[in-house]
């Protein structure tokens, strides 16, 4: 029972950090209609950016957000001007668009393994290799600190959401664009700005990732797979879904990982991809429509 | 009376076909008599090579075609069935020694058997979650592929090399895949002309639509998944022979897939002579871009890019903005 | 003296046909309007010109002696005229009070939203019970209410409404129209597209009517309604329906 609770507990630290990766994903797609696939490629970038802001500067890889969500909030907006402005809130163009994500990916991917090479890397503050007792249980110090920095952000992310008038004017969009254009909002401006804050959630993402897992360039195919599949579950589009099925999903590969190793976790995740499309294709709490 | 009347008819149709049967039958026959050339003069192998790699990758953007551009459905894990096939073959020949060039059409059928299966479940998803799923499949084969100690896992498979002296070694695998990619062409044009083709049309135009007007959505697209996967498991077969050696990352890394994609986007999706097309510039500006710029890692860059561009400025293809301006040559119009 | 003028204009969706072509019109500040006319006559089309979600191909719209073309729709809100949509075209998984408060969205002052949107509910006492539900639980008058109050946040001097009374039974029609009657009274200009000619030209001061994208006539609402060309183009000319009207 013990040994339960413990990889019960283990599963739901490692979601929190889940429910980060994917909010970004999640937020671009309520808005925009956009499933990016290259979200963890910029992931990966970011980790890239917290290793040597580590490596060189000593900089921890947690403090490190500093850096990495104000310059992927850049590259998130100098991308969607370039390749997204034009092509959003047109159904026609979504399966294009999403190639193009694609091959966004592929892009960033190259480029990372051009520059750095496909080696296994990782940063190694103090607090990755510790852990935190609570009587019989542990957590390691590392994935605590990440799941309390997520937690932080995305409640930041929520209050900014539900009580600024930005947040307003984001949230309209989601839910109706032509409406939120009749009262006002410029939705050009808007879809600009949730880019850009998806893009920081992936920067904040990478800096965690840096020491939480080892990364090298293309691994964020699997990433992004796994990331996928719990917003499939969740709902495209919606915050708190990606949140459950962050949670949900990450508690039962912490249980295939324990029963079966390591290396079947990931396929918890495509397996459920797979059952959601059999049971339920628009998810725990999406809409049919958004498929 | 009727008759002759009937005769004119077709007449006039092979006319109108002309062109485009002198080019096609032109082009097999040349294709046919190249090796000759090299037995003659020898030394052509690096070209017996790019013709049966061009071969080979006709047939896969042909079927591809099939699913993503007949009936609009973008897979990004094609590469699922080259690998299947790679494998079954390799597991045919290297433990109950049955040649892969006996076993290929077997192979085909199996990736065919296991893409009905698959598309019953991914096929429930329309636009990106089926994108989704399809990379998801790629990266759930590697990891059992990766995970199966009776092919080798990551470690891969080796296969013996076919016993023929150097010059004569590629001339099967040559014929084969010439073969293949006929083959393939000549389904693609055959569902594209049939009542199966226009429901899959009409299912990349409006699905609601479709259904409403009585096309049954769900088997076609099962049946549109299920056949692109035929003949790519015919080439992953031959293709893992021709290798002799096979490893999950060779088949399953996921810019294998990506160039199904972009060769058959960049030649037209939805054509009949675009894959074709397709396949042609895309592995000549392959071979150029890694002859320059020699890095993998390059490479990787240089397609995402080239996609990128494509689907921005030129998302109907070569064939297809020929098409719509009204400037395709007849011997290219194929549908 | 007219507030609005709209000259000659020609507008169309996308690369389509013209919808307008060539409309010109001048409302004036102290009367209310309905617009009348076939399917496909180009009425919704002129709100959303007037309203800046689409530009004009051709032609002028002048408001209070400035031209609205090219203008942004928050520009033009900023000018005081509102649109509401006939598509129930609320923000459905946000509460009332939301939906109010999107509606002052380009007011930058949160707290004069804030009482504003209070102000709101004394006039529509149903929207306060149900201010914190989300819109999407309302019946279809009570979110047909809420979107006037939306509109009315800004305090604009035009509200354009589209088939206010689209999918509402009769006596709900009419409860809709009697809280246009007290904006009315509130001064404020009102200009409706209705499909329901009859309603909307008793409500209105001054009927226009339009067919293939022209002003075919207009006057005071009851000589409107008296016209025998009125029964000519909508049954004279019976032509089939193409979706949604236009």
């Amino acid at each position: 029972m013990i040994h339960n609770i413990q990889i019960a507990i283990l599963g739901l630290v490692l979601g929190g950090v889940y429910a980060l990766m994917a909010s970004g994903l999640t937020l671009i797609f309520g808005v925009m209609g956009i499933v990016n696939l290259g979200h963890a490629s910029f992931m990966v970038m970011a980790a890239f950016i917290s290793f040597f802001a580590f490596k060189g500067l000593g900089l921890d890889p947690i403090l490190s957000i500093v850096i990495t969500m104000p310059a992927m909030f850049l590259v998130g907006v100098i991308v969607y001007r370039i390749l997204f402005a034009h092509a959003i809130a047109d159904p026609h163009k979504r399966a294009v668009t999403v190639l193009v994500t694609f091959a966004l990916a592929l892009v960033v991917e190259g480029m990372l393994g051009y520059l750095f090479s496909n080696i296994y890397r990782s940063t190694n503050p103090s607090y990755a290799s510790e852990a935190i007792l609570f009587g019989p249980f542990y957590i390691p110090e590392g994935q605590f600190y990440a799941m309390l920095l997520s937690m932080v952000i995305l409640i930041g992310l929520w209050a900014f959401l539900q009580y600024t008038r930005t947040g307003y004017a984001i949230r309209a969009t989601t839910h109706n664009r032509t409406a939120a254009e009749v009262v006002g909002v410029n939705v050009d401006r808007i879809s600009m700005l949730v880019f850009g804050i998806g893009m920081a959630l992936a920067g904040a993402s990478g800096s965690l990732l840096s020491y939480l897992f080892s990364f090298y360039p293309s691994k964020h195919w699997e990433w992004v797979a796994i990331l996928l599949s719990l917003v499939v579950l969740g709902g495209m589009g919606s915050l708190l879904g990606a949140l459950i099925g962050a949670l949900v999903l990450s508690v039962i590969a912490a249980f295939v990982s324990s029963s079966f190793g390591p290396t079947w976790s990931p396929v918890t995740f495509y397996l459920a991809l797979f059952v959601i499309l059999l049971v339920r294709p628009q998810g725990l709490l999406g809409k049919r429509s958004e498929l | 009376m009727s008759s002759l009347a009937g005769n004119l008819a077709t007449g006039s149709a092979a006319a109108a076909a002309g062109p485009k049967r002198a080019f096609i039958s032109a082009l097999v026959i040349a294709a046919a008599l190249f090796p000759l050339v090299h037995i003659a003069v020898g030394g052509l192998n690096y070209w017996l090579h790019m013709a049966l790699f061009l071969f080979m990758n006709v047939a896969i953007a042909s079927s591809w075609n099939i699913i993503g551009g007949y009936a609009g459905y973008i897979s990004l894990g094609h590469n699922v069935f080259f690998a299947i096939g790679g494998y079954a073959a390799a597991i045919l020949f290297a433990y109950f020694g049955i040649s892969p060039f006996i076993a290929f059409p077997l192979c085909g059928l199996i990736a065919m058997a296991i893409g009905f299966l698959v598309g019953t479940i991914t096929l429930r998803a329309r636009g990106p979650t089926f994108i989704i799923s399809t990379i998801a499949l790629v990266l759930l084969t590697k990891i059992l592929l990766d995970n199966w100690g009776y092919i080798g896992g990551t470690n891969g498979i080796s296969l013996e090399l076919l016993d023929l002296p150097v010059a004569l070694v590629k001339l099967p695998f040559y014929y084969a895949m010439l073969a293949l990619a006929i083959g393939a062409v000549w389904l693609s044009m055959r569902i594209r002309r049939s009542k199966f083709g226009l429901g899959l049309r009409a299912i990349s135009q409006d699905e609601t639509k479709a259904e409403v007007a009585g096309i049954p959505i769900r088997f076609y697209k099962i049946l549109a998944f299920a056949l692109s996967g035929l003949f790519i498991g015919m080439a992953g077969a031959l293709w893992g022979y021709y290798l002799t050696y096979l490893s999950p990352v060779i088949f399953l890394s996921i810019l294998v897939g990506a160039k199904f994609v972009l060769m058959t986007i960049l030649g037209g999706r939805g054509t009949v002579s675009g894959p074709v097309v397709g396949a042609f510039v895309f592995i000549a500006a392959n071979e150029f871009f890694v002859s320059q710029l020699g890095a993998t890692e390059l490479n990787i860059v240089a397609t995402g890019t080239a996609l990128i561009l494509v689907l921005l400025f030129f998302p109907e293809g070569i064939v297809g903005t020929l098409k719509k301006n009204g400037r395709l040559p007849r011997f290219l119009d194929w549908d | 003296m007219a507030v609005l003028t709209i000259e000659n204009v020609v507008a169309g969706y996308g690369i389509g046909p013209d919808i307008l072509t060539g409309l010109s019109l001048s409302v004036e500040a102290d009367k209310s309007y309905c617009i009348v006319g076939p399917n496909g006559a180009g009425k919704s089309t002129l709100l959303k010109v007037i309203c800046g979600l689409l530009p004009t191909r051709s032609g002028q719209v002048v408001f209070d002696g400035a031209t609205l073309n090219g203008q942004r729709a928050d520009q033009i809100l900023h000018r005081g005229i509102c649109f509401v949509p006939q598509d129930r075209s609320l923000f459905p998984d946000m509460t009332v009070r939301e939906n109010l408060r999107m509606g002052g969205y380009i007011l930058k002052n949160w707290a004069e939203v804030d009482a504003r949107v209070d102000a709101m509910f004394e006039l529509f006492p149903i929207l306060k019970e149900r201010s914190s539900q989300p819109a999407k639980t309302l019946s279809g008058g009570q979110q047909q209410m809420l979107l006037l109050g939306r509109a009315l946040v800004l305090r604009p001097k035009i509200i354009m409404l589209d088939e206010p009374s689209l999918g509402l039974a009769p006596k709900v029609s009419r409860q809709i129209y009697d809280s246009m009657e007290r904006l009315k009274a509130a001064g404020i200009t009102l200009i409706v597209v209705e499909q329901n000619a009859r309603l909307g030209l008793k409500f209105a001061d001054w009927g226009c009517v339009l067919d293939l994208g022209k002003l075919v006539f207009e006057g005071p609402s009851q000589t409107v309604l008296d016209d025998p060309r009125i029964e000519e183009l909508y049954l004279g000319r019976r032509r089939p329906r193409t979706g949604n009207g236009t």
